[in-house]
């Protein structure tokens, strides 16, 4: 089944929205309001203030970033910075978890020091019979 | 008396042949037919396992309680530890992915560098490449391979990832996982699993070595082994088994006999316990 023809967009958006908040997050410790991210995403975007709402209410829903009521409004704050984030996405990747070498499928599933002297041995065999 | 029959031989078909053949060495140089042959192995296993009750049946007729409740209970245990194995793998995985994948989806930008869509990088000096399985699959590589795999090497890691998505690796391997989750702890052997994992990965390095070459499949594995060697901190030791998949490389592919052979020997193991559920009737 193919994705719906909005999900690339909405994805982007995700990304645009996350960059932003990110970017924005020394000046605004207290987090961003609807209203200032859309005013902070490119004007040639033309997007409306609900379209906004419900990718910062997805990202919320996915953990990505935590929200705080002020007022009347959500402030939204990112989870994480984008450096933990992409730690947390390597050790997902990379870690020893049990579940994660079922889960992705790694072109090399890791590699000791000892084991790069086998694999040099290797490699020579290789270029040797097929090169 | 088959009833008995088929629980041993689910006994021997899960415990006993699948140590056999992970020291079949030679399997790994037709992985395809070699992937047939486990498959065949797991499921004839199965089939003995929950054939067992229903080839005690007869025994009811001569009031053989004994021996009926002993076989319901091997076919209900089995049927019991798979549904909830296939069902703790499957949550399991789905959710560690979908995780992953909106992770992967809010860090890493589609790759605009010019190749095919579905390639995400991820702005990390580890060089490694991976994918994410599922209906909306991705090739996920980091900054740190782009910048230590030359454009072949790249070819070839990328031929390697799409051939597991093409292939749907992962429905196997989620099969496998199941399967060894199910089985009793004294009774599963960790090399089966680790072989089938090899042989997996070996099916998808023919797809590279039919892109790029074997000596560039490769020197890419040399390559990013060399990158992730010294984060020992971060990336798992693996399971050891890349000098002999680089060592498959250089194999030339066996002959179409033994192909055929393996796939005869497939057949044989699952008709087994189906013949023998079908002689308990007669």
């Amino acid at each position: 089944m193919p994705p719906p023809p909005s999900a690339p967009r909405l994805g982007d958006l995700e990304r645009a929205v996350m960059e932003l908040l990110w970017s924005g997050a020394a000046d605004r410790p207290q987090g961003a309001s609807v209203r200032e991210v859309l005013e902070g995403l490119p004007a040639d975007r033309d997007l409306a203030y609900t379209t906004v709402m419900t990718v910062l209410d997805r990202l919320a829903k996915k953990g990505l970033v935590t929200r705080e009521r002020d007022g009347r409004a959500w402030r939204y704050t990112p989870a994480g910075t984008r450096e933990s984030l992409t730690a947390e996405t390597m050790r997902a990747s990379l870690g020893d978890a049990t579940d994660r070498r079922t889960a992705l499928l790694h072109f090399l599933d890791g590699a000791t020091p000892e084991e790069l002297d086998d694999l040099r041995a290797a490699l020579s065999e290789v270029e040797q019979r097929r090169g | 008396m088959f009833a008995v029959l088929l629980a041993l031989l689910a006994l021997l078909l899960a415990g006993v042949a699948p140590r056999l053949m992970a020291r079949l060495v030679w399997f790994r140089r037709a992985p395809r037919p070699a992937l047939v042959a486990w498959q065949a192995v797991s499921l004839a296993a199965v089939i003995a396992a929950l054939a067992a009750a229903p080839a005690a049946v007869p025994y009811l007729r001569e009031r053989g309680w004994l021996v009926f409740g002993m076989a319901a209970a091997v076919t209900l245990l089995v049927l019991g530890r798979l549904l909830l194995s296939g069902h703790r793998v499957g949550t399991g995985l789905r959710a560690a992915r979908a995780r992953h994948r909106e992770l992967v989806d809010i860090l890493a930008a589609p790759d605009d560098g010019g190749r095919a869509d579905g390639i995400r990088v991820l702005a990390h000096a580890t060089p490694t490449a991976y994918c994410l399985p599922g209906r909306r699959s991705r090739v996920v590589l980091t900054q740190g391979a782009l910048a230590a795999l030359p454009a072949d090497e790249l070819d070839a890691v990328i031929a390697h990832e799409r051939a597991h998505l093409r292939g749907r690796h992962d429905l196997l391997l989620e099969y496998f996982t199941v399967l060894h989750h199910s089985v009793p702890d004294p009774v599963r052997s960790p090399e089966a699993l680790r072989e089938v994992r090899l042989l997996i990965e070996a099916l998808a390095d023919r797809a590279a070595i039919r892109t790029s070459g074997p000596v560039t499949t490769a020197r890419a594995l040399m390559t990013l082994a060399r990158g992730q060697a010294p984060e020992a901190s971060l990336a798992a030791a693996g399971d050891g088994t890349t000098a002999a998949r680089m060592r498959l490389l250089a194999s030339e592919p066996v002959s179409p006999l033994v192909s055929a052979v393996m796939y005869l020997y497939a057949g044989a193991v699952v008709a087994l316990p189906l013949t023998l559920l079908w002689l308990s009737w007669r």
